[in-house]
């Protein structure tokens, strides 16, 4: 009886215990659904927040990247910038949310690269608004002016 | 009730806040349509149903009192609004009874008719019975007397809320569109968004002691409002221009209180203008100073975050450089107006990014100099510099100071020959200031010449502002600023509220510049792409076509604005502009080196 029992308990799979499957798993996850699963325990939020996963979640609607540009030269970019998970929920999101709002609409000429492209560079423009705050403490006229605003997108 | 002309519906349409009452209500019934008042010698209809009992003849005289009222009230320095607020009496309006008593013992004219009449829904059935057989007794009606108290005019409309509030009597005033307008007005004005909705006033008739349970009681269409300002706007213009200041005096007065019942673009756009006007009238002119322009970068700022007007001119901007520069290994961009920065992060970003590595990238910014001599230009290259070693590109920078775009030397810029390093000019919203003073833009246009850059890319406002009849920059200005505001309204919640306040503070010092000032002073000068590209085509450039990345990405960055819809991306002849709906705003072009100069220059 205690044999059937052990034998049963064998045959689980306990997904922790295999955190490469867990990996792959995650990597195909939503943005939504990624977070989540950052909250069910210290594993999963190890792994549902290294940058690579939310690499993964960027750049997986390019099929290809163009030869012009290597994949190896954006990462140290966007890790200088901040990383993958901030690109994401800053830029990312909200141009796959926005563009996807309309269709049939007239971006769609677009390929993934230049989409992300453009977040690439509101991530930057990002970045520099938030180094140091706005300099413009001379004219002091409003006090409204020294707020930090991250990129309105 | 009978459906009145237009004048009606005027007259007992209320402006918003407070004050405006009954004050727009004579004035307007005043000075507009003096010719069309109703010849019947007994009591105006519409406003007996809202309590007062006015002779139609007796109107004139009413309306000249509150003409002075409002002139007091309206009056800009404001002491006499103190004066009237202490000389004003405010009754407490939980108390009826004892407010009735004194309004009994300071009426002394004879007793109307009783007011039992008033149709309209006021229910009185709630009121102690006490003091509603007074009030049938009381002198509700309207005195003449020069002395009246402003108090007294609520009369019943604005009674206080008893226990149990009755419902106010709503009454829809000119529904039909097809009302008799005094002027004619000739061609649609299809650039202006004249809001449609109707927008319910304020409280009928809350002058001075009105308590705050007032509600609502006019609806009005507000649809012929907002032409009326229009026409009413445009009037005064052309008085300014046949030099009529004692008409334009009056219009720019009436512009204000119209301007006050409207809701939305419209009305901050009719208030922007009308204090322009103002300005040229009484000759008040903004002084320009150091501190003005630093704070207009501030105000810049704000533009920059509430609409994409500023971004998508740097986003196209730079891709024009952007191309230009694909193949060189030293690059050296001249801003002609750095103000933050702003445009520089996603050229470095997408230069980092270039196939074959990131080529060495030197900015020269040029700026005016601060009031309080910080130096803003090397605050700005610090962060840049940050930025760039963050990125990886190799950075350099330059700033220089110039109260004027025509001080500036191309020796002084330590430009190396085109063979080692790739240059280019950009400068957005700041050729148009040069053209305030002869000769000036031929200058700078030299200047770039001989720096030899591989492309000059500009971004300006697409509007004649710079024609010598005023009235013609009036109108065309006015068309203008209302697609700019609608645009901004357009956004709608996502943007936040003091960034939409301080953009449309920065579009009404524009403004007032194009309006009221003339000469040296009026920098705002803004010509259309086609005046510019026949001025820069005599100058010895050849257009360069922004290519269909440009558009591609100009496209997806106006789809992440919310009232996306609205802005459009056009492309004319190679140069990019963005527009709301079917007005454009701004244009992008770029430009290079006629192959005849650069013959010439190599000479």
């Amino acid at each position: 009886m205690t044999r059937d029992k052990e034998e049963k308990r064998r045959s689980v799979l306990f997904i922790n215990d295999h955190a490469d499957i867990l990996l792959e798993i995650l990597k195909r996850l939503d943005g939504r659904s990624l977070c989540t699963a950052a909250c069910v325990c210290r594993l999963w939020r190890a792994l549902a927040t290294a940058d690579s996963v939310w690499e993964h979640l960027c750049l997986r609607r390019i099929v290809s990247p163009p030869p012009s540009s290597p994949g190896s030269s954006v990462r140290p970019v966007v890790s200088a910038l901040g990383g993958y998970r901030r690109l994401y929920m800053l830029c990312v999101r909200h141009l796959l949310t926005r563009l996807d709002r309309d269709p049939g609409g007239r971006w769609r000429t677009s390929s993934a690269w230049d989409e992300l492209q453009l977040s690439l560079s509101l991530f930057c423009v990002d970045y520099y608004e938030r180094l140091g705050g706005r300099f413009g403490d001379t004219a002091a006229t409003s006090s409204l002016m020294f707020l930090c605003k991250p990129v309105n997108v | 009730m009978k459906k009145r002309d237009h004048q009606e519906s005027c007259s007992s349409s209320y402006g918003g806040g407070g004050g405006g009452g009954s004050s727009s209500n004579g004035k307007a019934a005043k000075t507009c349509w003096e010719d069309e008042q109703d010849p019947s010698g007994g009591m105006d209809e519409l406003l007996a149903v809202l309590g007062y009992k006015v002779r139609s003849s007796d109107m004139a005289d009413v309306a000249l009192k509150l003409e002075q009222l409002e002139m007091v009230i309206g009056h800009e320095d404001g002491v006499s609004l103190s004066q009237l607020q202490n000389d004003t009496v405010h009754y407490n309006p939980s108390d009826l009874s004892a407010w009735v008593q004194t309004m009994l013992s300071e009426i002394n004219t004879p007793l109307r008719d009783p007011v039992q009449s008033l149709n309209g829904g006021l229910d009185f059935s709630d009121l102690p019975d006490r003091v509603s057989s007074e009030l049938t007794q009381t002198h509700l009606g309207f005195s003449d007397d020069s002395q009246y108290d402003l108090s007294a005019i609520p009369g019943m409309a604005a009674y206080p809320a008893p226990p149990t509030p009755p419902p106010p009597p709503q009454l829809q005033l000119a529904a039909a569109p097809n009302k008799r307008m005094k002027t004619s007005i000739g061609a649609s004005d299809t650039n202006l968004n004249v809001t449609s909705s109707s927008s319910s006033s304020s409280s009928s008739s809350a002058v001075g002691g009105a308590p705050e349970s007032t509600r609502p009681v006019v609806l009005v269409d507000s649809q012929e409002v907002g032409v009326r300002l229009v026409h009413t706007l445009l009037a005064c213009a052309e008085a300014i221009q046949q030099e009529n200041l004692k008409l334009a005096e009056v219009l720019v007065k009436h512009v204000g209180m119209l301007a006050m019942s409207q809701a939305g673009a419209m009305s901050k756009v009719a208030t922007c203008f009308a204090e322009a006007l103002a300005r040229r009238i009484y000759k008040i002119y903004p002084q320009a100073s150091l501190d003005t322009t630093s704070y207009n970068d501030i105000l810049q700022m704000h533009f920059y975050e509430s609409c994409p007007y500023l971004k998508f001119a740097h986003f196209t901007a730079n891709q024009a450089i952007l191309e230009a520069f694909t193949s060189a290994s030293r690059v050296h961009v001249i801003d002609f107006s750095l103000k933050q920065g702003m445009q520089w992060p996603a050229l470095m970003q997408a230069l980092a990014l270039r196939p074959g590595g990131p080529p060495t990238f030197r900015l020269t910014g040029i700026g005016p100099p601060q009031p309080d001599n910080t130096d803003a230009l090397q605050q700005v290259g610090w962060k840049l510099a940050q930025l760039a070693e963050t990125i990886g590109v190799k950075f350099e920078f330059r700033g220089y100071l110039a109260s004027d775009l025509s001080d500036l030397e191309p020796s002084m810029l330590d430009l190396r020959p085109p063979e080692m390093e790739a240059v280019a000019v950009n400068s957005i919203f700041e050729l148009h200031r040069l053209l305030a003073r002869p000769g000036q833009i031929d200058k700078v246009l030299s200047s770039i010449k001989a720096m030899k850059p591989k492309i000059v890319t500009m971004v300006e406002q697409e509007a004649n502002h710079n024609g010598p009849v005023f009235l013609d920059r009036f109108t065309e200005a006015l068309h203008y600023y209302s697609s700019l505001f609608d645009s901004l309204e357009g956004s709608g919640p996502t943007v936040a509220d003091h960034d939409l306040m301080m953009s449309e503070f920065y579009l009404g010092r524009q403004i007032c510049n194009v309006v009221a000032c003339e000469g040296p002073d009026r920098f705002e000068r803004h010509e259309n792409l086609a005046q510019w590209r026949s001025r820069m085509s005599s100058s010895g450039f050849a257009p360069v076509h922004l290519g269909s990345n440009a558009f591609k990405q100009a496209s997806m960055l106006l789809a992440l604005f919310a009232g996306g819809d609205g802005y459009r991306v056009e492309e004319n002849n190679g140069c990019l502009m963005l527009g709301w709906h079917t007005r454009p705003l701004i244009a992008t072009s770029a430009w290079q080196l006629a192959p005849a100069v650069v013959a010439a220059g190599a000479h």
